[in-house]
């Protein structure tokens, strides 16, 4: 976040003291960084203690669960045998160490790149055709006037969200899998039945659709607090020069969205290499790995199922390094289009 | 004595090996036979024994004269295959009462135990026993087994069993199974060592249309083909697969050293043979024909359970673990009197008469933490002495059937759960320890005495592999090495793959280990003999 926040939060924290950076110039603040303004360190600490105080349990949270186990990854590099002592971290002191060994099997193992393809594959069908949906749902919802209709379908879109992804795929079973509702009427009707829910060729498809179906209307939230952010003067000024129902919402509902669409874009990029773990692990089998396997797949079944540790992480290791790399360019490319993206130096 | 010592050595047993012959002797449990009731149908040719006779409840005999357990708590933790009860429950209560230990139960989901166990054993918090079934016993977990858990050795070799007088009685070549890294570290499981995978088909349905059970594939294909209506929602069969390697005479899948046999003086693996190939075809042209329920398609992570699909005749043909011949029965028989589900006997593809591999003499295990101190062990022990009670007993009644009054009533000399009783007996006490093979249900004695003739008829088409009855841990290097064959199958069998992909990973296999693991074990049964005569 930029630097024109400090200012404010010593405001609120109702200290006088006065700051130079006022300004949400980024290299206005740099300098005043370097300036003879700048506030010591236990100056600073002392008007931000009651904020550090209050972030300390998610820091903590966030140390022992996100960074903690990086150290993890060493495992990567060995010969990994959890059983070899006490417990699985004192084991890491005891498996023999072999280099990149774990990596030039991955990248000579074709279930690999195939796990690759197919995780890219599901991404740009989803960005492609999940992605929009929300902001169109948000669209409609949002010129819906009447609150008791609004709220209703909302509740009716948030729903599915709260379903399991054990539920959501059920019901998909039952309505098109080989003995489900569209086979069994096709059959009455004389016509081949379909099994959809079994074909690798569409499968692509119906996780994208299954996504819709559950998410869709949950990923409507963000795009719907956007909008009401949108100030009505900027309607009724833009509708005061003539504009239509279209022009309007080419000209002040879209360019409002703008820096949300893009940020959430931003996020979707960096977890590109992560498609729905649950989802595609209870259909694996039923497309076979082939259609079935991504990255996440690929390291549950090598490390979980088949304790293969040291393989599993290697592989969950480069989706990682990977994973950084897509953030930084999708958010080098959010600011060359002008907008703010994750971060700013 | 080499490989014992390889892998006696270091605790771990990373290098893999079995202990058999004069080395097993000296640390089984003496054998003293103990038969409360004897049985209907004596066991023969691999079966158990059946008992399909009435039980007089109330003059049942005690196995356990002094009770043993000394009090203390024991924690276990266990696959469960269903919603397991309450800690505090009437059945838990009863049983730890009975025995004179507080069984603590951390019953984990059967179905995805495979999963737990790895991060379970992994951790420093292994609950005082663990249940192992074998085929969890993937990747490295054979040598986290040697390397984790006691030696119960010192408590139960030679005569010392004797204080144990159910488990003493458990066939030796159970005990045998259950040395794992060279000491008696497993509380076994004993089954039969007949076929157990039984195609079971629905009888009354089969009766009505006059289908005719088959006797070759393709008798079976044209059964097949006659029975699948899509419209009307029936379909023949479920997945064929695991019935089919027995219609090809395939060895054995149960485990991975079963695989190995001796042909013409060379180690065969089961995915080198042709029979294999043929057998997947088969399973494959099932499902292409679309004779197969569209349920099975989903493969293992089938969401829902195809028993009411099979309850409402939505497919006919089920090949399925022998128990649920049992299990499927009595589980209609009250909603569903016409209800009755029958056992196919396997067919050789070509007509003649099958040939069967013989599954181990014991396939699940307890193992008790190493960390135990020797109360606990001595607890465990006492436990595992109830739970290994043999039919007729007080012991046996608790441990299969409950509480009178509370879990099952006498109707008609019969003990029959009621709903308490199913809801809260159910896998638990059984998982610890058992008798000798027995089938005993005298609710339905007709299914009893089927079953067990089944067994006997199959077992007498069954023959056994070079490394039966042995427990084999493979060096670690080769332990990933078959990890991929099952699922390579169902994608065969779903189409996903071709068959000559299997051609092309099996070839993948020999080059990346498999003919030096062949070499593995080639040296160990030099060295160690077969366990089968």
């Amino acid at each position: 976040m930029s630097h024109s926040t400090v200012p404010r939060t010593s405001a609120e924290a109702g200290t006088t003291v006065e700051s130079p950076v006022a300004s949400d110039d980024v290299t206005g603040a740099r300098e005043a960084r370097r300036g003879p303004g700048k506030l010591g360190f236990r100056l600073r600490f002392r008007r931000d203690r009651t904020l550090l105080l209050m972030t300390l349990p998610a820091i903590v949270l966030v140390l022992v669960f996100n960074y903690l186990p990086i150290l993890g990854n060493v495992v990567a590099f060995q010969d990994y045998d959890p059983y070899v002592s006490d417990n699985g971290i004192v084991a890491m002191l005891h498996s023999p160490f072999v280099g990149l060994a774990n990596f030039q099997e991955i990248f000579g193992d074709s279930a690999f790149w195939n796990a690759v393809q197919n995780t890219f594959v599901l991404f740009f069908v989803q960005l492609l055709l999940f992605f929009p949906i929300p902001i169109l749902l948000a669209l409609l919802i949002n010129s819906v006037v009447r609150p008791r209709v609004r709220a209703v379908a909302q509740a009716v879109l948030y729903l599915p969200h709260f379903f399991s992804w054990v539920l959501v795929i059920a019901v998909f079973q039952q309505m098109f899998g080989g003995a489900g509702m569209l086979a069994q009427l096709l059959r009455q009707h004389g016509y081949n039945g379909i099994d959809i829910m079994t074909d690798p060729h569409t499968f692509p498809l119906l996780v994208t659709a299954q996504s819709v179906w559950k998410d869709a209307g949950w990923g409507i939230i963000v795009f719907l607090a956007a909008l009401a952010s949108v100030s009505q003067d900027l309607y009724e000024a833009a509708a005061m020069d003539g504009a239509g129902r279209w022009r309007r919402m080419w000209h002040v509902t879209l360019p409002a969205l703008r820096p949300v669409v893009a940020l959430l874009l931003v996020l979707r990029v960096g977890d590109a290499l992560t498609v729905g773990f649950e989802q595609i692990l209870l259909q694996r089998d039923a497309v076979g790995p082939d259609a079935g396997e991504v990255l996440d797949t690929f390291v549950w079944w090598n490390g979980v199922h088949n304790q293969d540790f040291g393989y599993a992480a290697a592989a969950g290791l480069i989706k990682g390094v990977v994973s950084i790399g897509l953030v930084l360019a999708a958010n080098k490319v959010a600011h060359l289009l002008g907008e703010q993206g994750v971060y700013k130096k | 004595m080499p490989l014992l010592a390889a892998c006696g050595g270091s605790e771990s047993g990373s290098g893999g090996g079995t202990t058999s012959g004069k080395n097993a002797k000296k640390i089984l449990p003496a054998y003293v036979a103990s038969n409360v009731v004897t049985p209907d149908i004596p066991a023969k040719n691999g079966s158990a024994m059946g008992f399909t006779g009435k039980l007089d409840v109330a003059t049942l005999k005690s196995s356990v004269p002094k009770k043993l357990g000394k009090g203390g708590k024991v924690t276990i933790m266990s696959p469960f295959w269903g919603s397991p009860p309450k800690q505090s429950c009437a059945y838990y209560t009863a049983a730890n009462a009975m025995i004179g230990v507080d069984v603590q139960w951390q019953n984990q989901d059967g179905n995805t135990y495979d999963q737990k166990l790895g991060a379970v054993l992994a951790s420093s918090d292994i609950p005082d026993v663990v249940v192992i079934p074998g085929w969890n016993m993937t990747g490295r977990i054979p040598s986290a087994i040697a390397g984790k858990f006691a030696d119960l050795g010192p408590y139960l070799s030679g005569d010392k069993a004797k204080e144990y007088p159910n488990l003493a009685a458990i066939p030796s070549d159970a005990w045998q199974r259950s040395i794992f890294g060279g000491a008696l570290r497993g509380l076994p499981q004993p089954t039969e060592s007949a076929a157990n995978i039984v195609p079971l088909y629905r009888r009354d349905i089969f009766d009505k249309e006059g289908y005719e059970v088959p006797k070759s594939a393709d008798d079976f294909m044209a059964l097949c083909k006659e029975i699948t209506n899509p419209r009307a929602k029936r379909w023949a069969c479920g997945d064929m697969k695991w019935t089919a390697f027995n219609n090809f005479g395939v060895f054995s899948g149960a485990e991975k050293p079963l695989g190995w046999n001796l042909v013409d003086g060379k180690l065969v693996y089961r995915i080198e043979t042709p029979e294999y190939l043929e057998a997947l075809e088969f399973a494959r042209k099932l499902m292409a024909a679309g004779y197969v329920h569209p349920q099975f398609k989903l493969g293992k992570s089938q969401i829902g359970d195809p028993a009411p699909l099979f309850a409402k005749g939505e497919f006919l043909i089920w090949n399925n673990n022998l128990v649920n011949w049992y299990g499927q029965q009595a589980s209609q028989a009250a909603q569903n009197p016409d209800f009755k589900v029958w056992g196919m006997d396997i067919w050789n593809h070509d007509g003649g008469n099958p040939t069967l591999w013989a599954a181990n003499p014991a396939g699940i295990f307890a193992f008790v933490n190493k960390k135990a101190s020797e109360s606990v062990i001595r607890d465990v022990l006492a436990v595992a002495n109830v739970t290994a009670a043999p039919y007729g007993t007080k012991e046996w009644m608790m441990t299969n059937y409950g509480v009178e009054g509370t879990h099952y009533t006498i109707k008609n000399g019969v003990p029959v759960k009621n709903d308490t009783g199913n809801n809260e007996v159910v896998n638990a006490y059984v998982m610890v320890a058992s008798p000798a093979p027995t089938i005993a249900h005298p609710d339905f004695p007709d299914v009893t005495r089927a079953m067990v003739e089944w067994e006997q008829r199959m077992g007498a088409f069954t023959r056994k592999s070079s490394f039966w009855g042995l427990q084999v841990a493979e060096p670690n290097r080769y332990t990933n090495l078959s990890d991929n064959f099952e699922q390579l199958e169902d994608d065969i069998v779903r189409g996903h793959k071709k068959i000559s992909d299997m051609q092309q990973a099996v070839s993948d296999w020999k080059k990346r280990g498999g003919d030096k693991l062949r070499d593995w074990y080639k040296k160990l049964l030099d060295e160690n003999g077969s366990a089968a005569s």
